[in-house]
């Protein structure tokens, strides 16, 4: 199950873990972030324990939004040690997103 | 039997036209998106003769000939444009604004759109440069939005985008009365030249004017094919595809104009059906 990421403990949760951090920037008006749901669920459950999944929706994480410059939804951001190691901005099929993320176990 | 097709075939040129038959033919459960006129370029073709069988047919007369031979094998189009077809592992959804239509295999036959984009236009994409203004005007609230429109229905997403920006510039690329609601809307008849900016747009350079701003939304008919299918692979500007007419995406096939030159008639027919028996192919491997 992928878990909801606020404002405030984004920071805590992209510093403190030890393996990459996967963020869904989505809002539920946007037609295909619609579409990525399930394809990012499916992927999270074929990595296990190799990386974490999480969700921000937009609307209501305005700061996090701006801080990363966020002008494209759905856009997926790979953390590495707090810091971003890779950002996909649009939908993207399945494989092209895992191998992305792979790059970066 | 769950409700997906087996085919969706995007585009009712002779390449998407020709791809139909063959799934028909084939017993698949097919449906097929275009226009009423089935294709511009067909009906507009003032004499073909190099169609083998029919010498000195008008493109009105071959048009005819097409629609009779679709209504006899009981194939219908769905009048509808596919604004994002997304490769979902085992699916594919192709929608239609809020409508998602589900099929096993696609076959783009979409033929080639000749506007080139700006330049800027992809190097900015997705950092402040977007095609669906609807989708991410809320972005946007409170901030100057730029809208490069071609054609009438980029009015209503203008207007849309007023709602929330505070001030939104719209540059129409055609002729007409613009029918646009609020006051903090400005037409600027000027052309486009360049996006520019740093990490995100900042401005749109026209040839008479610069406008700073903090997105620039491109409307035009019809989007480029890696637009249309996120992560399909172009190459020169036409979709890449085998001889086979398989595309990167497993079960995305290609035919016709959009897949490279030359732009023939009985190029665009060979290759849907050939198209057409891959996809079959295909989805008789799945079982
Ligand atoms: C004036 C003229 C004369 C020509 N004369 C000749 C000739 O003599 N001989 C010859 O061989 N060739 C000729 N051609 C070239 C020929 O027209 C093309 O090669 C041929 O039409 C290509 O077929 P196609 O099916 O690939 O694409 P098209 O015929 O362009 O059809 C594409 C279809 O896809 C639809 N479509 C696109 N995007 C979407 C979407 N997102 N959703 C739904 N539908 C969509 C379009 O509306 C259109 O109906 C001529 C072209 C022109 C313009």
């Amino acid at each position: 199950m992928i878990g909801e990421i606020k404002d405030i403990n984004f920071s805590e949760i992209i510093e403190s873990s030890n393996v990459p951090v996967v963020v869904d920037f989505w809002a539920p008006w946007c037609g295909p972030c619609k579409m990525l749901g399930p394809v990012i669920d499916e992927i999270a459950g074929e990595l296990g324990e190799k990386a974490k999944f999480f969700k921000l929706n937009v609307d209501e994480n305005p700061e996090t939004s701006s801080r990363y410059k966020i002008a494209s939804i759905p856009t997926i951001m790979v953390f590495k040690n707090g810091s971003i190691a890779d950002t996909l901005v649009g939908f993207r099929p399945k494989d092209a997103i895992k191998g992305v993320i792979e790059n970066h176990i | 039997m769950d409700n997906k097709y087996d085919i969706a075939v995007v585009g009712s040129g002779p390449a998407g036209l020709s791809a139909a038959i063959n799934g028909k033919i084939r017993n698949k459960r097919i449906i097929v998106f275009g226009s009423k006129e089935l294709s511009n370029k067909v009906i507009k073709a003032p004499k073909v003769d190099n169609y083998l069988g029919f010498y000195g047919i008008t493109g009105a007369e071959m048009k005819k000939q097409f629609k009779k031979h679709i209504d006899a094998m009981g194939i219908k189009i769905t009048y509808e444009r596919i604004n994002a077809i997304y490769a979902m592992g085992d699916y594919y959804g192709l929608a239609v604004n809020e409508k998602i239509y589900e099929a096993r295999t696609v076959i783009l036959a979409t033929g080639i759109e000749y506007t080139k984009p700006l330049r800027g236009e992809e190097e900015f994409l997705g950092k402040g440069v977007g095609y669906c203004a609807t989708c991410d005007a809320p972005l946007y609230k409170g901030k100057i939005v730029t809208i490069i429109g071609y054609n009438k229905e980029a009015e209503e997403e203008t207007n849309y985008v007023s709602e929330l920006a505070e001030k939104v510039y719209y540059v129409p690329m055609y002729r007409g009365a613009y029918d646009l609601k609020r006051g903090n809307i400005e037409v600027v008849s000027d052309r486009p030249i360049e996006i520019q900016g740093k990490d995100r747009v900042t401005k749109v350079v026209l040839k008479e004017r610069e406008i700073i701003t903090d997105g620039v939304f491109v409307l035009k008919d019809s989007v480029a094919p890696n637009q249309l299918v996120p992560g399909l692979l172009v190459e020169n500007d036409h979709i890449k595809v085998d001889l086979n007419m398989q595309t990167n995406l497993s079960g995305c096939f290609a035919a016709g104009d959009c897949t490279g030159k030359p732009y023939q008639y009985m190029r665009a027919a060979g290759q849907g059906q050939v198209a057409a028996l891959n996809a079959v192919s295909y989805l008789d491997s799945l079982k």
